[in-house]
């Protein structure tokens, strides 16, 4: 599925657009602002990127699913690597491969950062990790140093609607879609140290006692 | 202004500027080469596309990133996103910036993560 901005000229935007799109995040009469489109004249539709997740990170996405939702496990915190580990890991393993010029490499994993603060208690939790998340993140502790690759690939998933907000240039979007995957590849090939095989199980104590909402 | 002409490398846009040499990374390099006047002006330019105001919410390094491809096209010159609010530093107070309402909108409600159907499928891809 594809969500169209559609900006004709400088003056407006078709709010009628919006019917293409979740109208819960994108609800009706909420007028965007009349900024203009790069292509002046033309008509520019900004498309969600779309983010090709690996075929093993997506089996990864499944199990994680699986053992949350059907077998009441979760993922026992706080991880190690946790997601700001594995962000550095990346920018060294880039360092090396580029030399210098990692610098937006760099911005680009503090966007990621930030987004996974900002965005993992509100939409990359299971309803079964959410008094987990309360237990493990106070208030001035930050998500990215307590979990790790199986939460930030969650992200991943969302990423698309989050950077739909920045509407970037096409030109732009295809060099950070490329810069993406090759992040996500990373993940792939450190998928057996990065990410857990097993969760933990219920409490053997079945029953009310230390039962997690469900 | 320090214009100097000649010894272009390309043929494209290059009114009032020079290139004196292939890209340089360092930032000293805005000093020596680019017009203030075009820089202003492609900064202004790419600041239609994505507003100051965006500069200071959630989404404030893809937008800095951004910026920065974009400068980096339109002077076929590599900067880097330190340069970028530099610049911006030089032109505009940061600081006052108040973030886009926009911004928060889709982390407003708390929706519990769906992992969409087509994960489930069997795909060749």
């Amino acid at each position: 599925m594809l969500y169209g901005f559609i900006q004709i000229d400088t003056m407006t935007t078709y709010t009628k657009d919006f019917e293409l799109l979740d109208p819960v995040k994108f609800p009706k009469g909420k007028k965007r602002k009349a900024d203009s489109g790069t292509e002046k004249g033309n008509v520019s539709a900004e498309k969600l990127v779309k983010i090709q997740i690996p075929s093993t990170l997506k089996k990864q996405l499944v199990d994680d699913w699986e053992f949350i939702t059907q077998q009441n496990k979760l993922v026992k915190l706080p991880r190690s690597p946790t997601v700001d580990d594995i962000l550095t890991k990346y920018l060294e393993y880039r360092s090396k491969k580029d030399g210098m010029m990692t610098d937006s490499v760099g911005e680009i994993l503090n966007g990621i950062r930030c987004y996974f603060d900002k965005a993992l208690p509100v939409i990359l939790l299971y309803k079964k990790e959410r008094q987990q998340y309360h237990e493990a993140v106070s208030d001035n502790v930050s998500p990215s140093s307590v979990y790790g690759a199986e939460h930030l690939l969650r992200l991943f998933v969302k990423l698309p609607e989050l950077l739909a907000y920045v509407k970037i240039e096409e030109e732009t979007l295809i060099r950070l879609q490329q810069k993406l995957l090759d992040f996500l590849r990373f993940l792939q090939k450190n998928q057996g140290t990065f990410f857990l095989s097993a969760y933990d199980g219920p409490k053997a104590s079945e029953g009310s006692g230390k039962d997690k909402e469900s | 202004m320090g214009q100097k002409s000649g010894a272009n490398d390309k043929g494209t846009e290059e009114d009032g500027m020079s290139v004196h040499s292939p890209c340089k990374p360092s930032s000293s390099a805005l000093r020596k080469e680019l017009s203030p006047v075009d820089l202003e002006i492609r900064l202004l330019e790419a600041l239609e596309t994505y507003p100051l105001s965006k500069l200071s919410g959630m989404h404030r390094h893809f937008v800095l990133y951004s910026l920065t491809e974009y400068l980096q096209r339109s002077f076929n010159r590599q900067f880097t996103p330190d340069d970028v609010l530099q610049l911006l530093d030089r032109f505009y107070n940061l600081e006052m910036m108040k973030p886009d309402d926009e911004d928060a909108e889709i982390l407003n409600q708390e929706e519990d993560f769906c992992l969409p159907q087509s994960y489930f499928l069997k795909e060749e891809s």
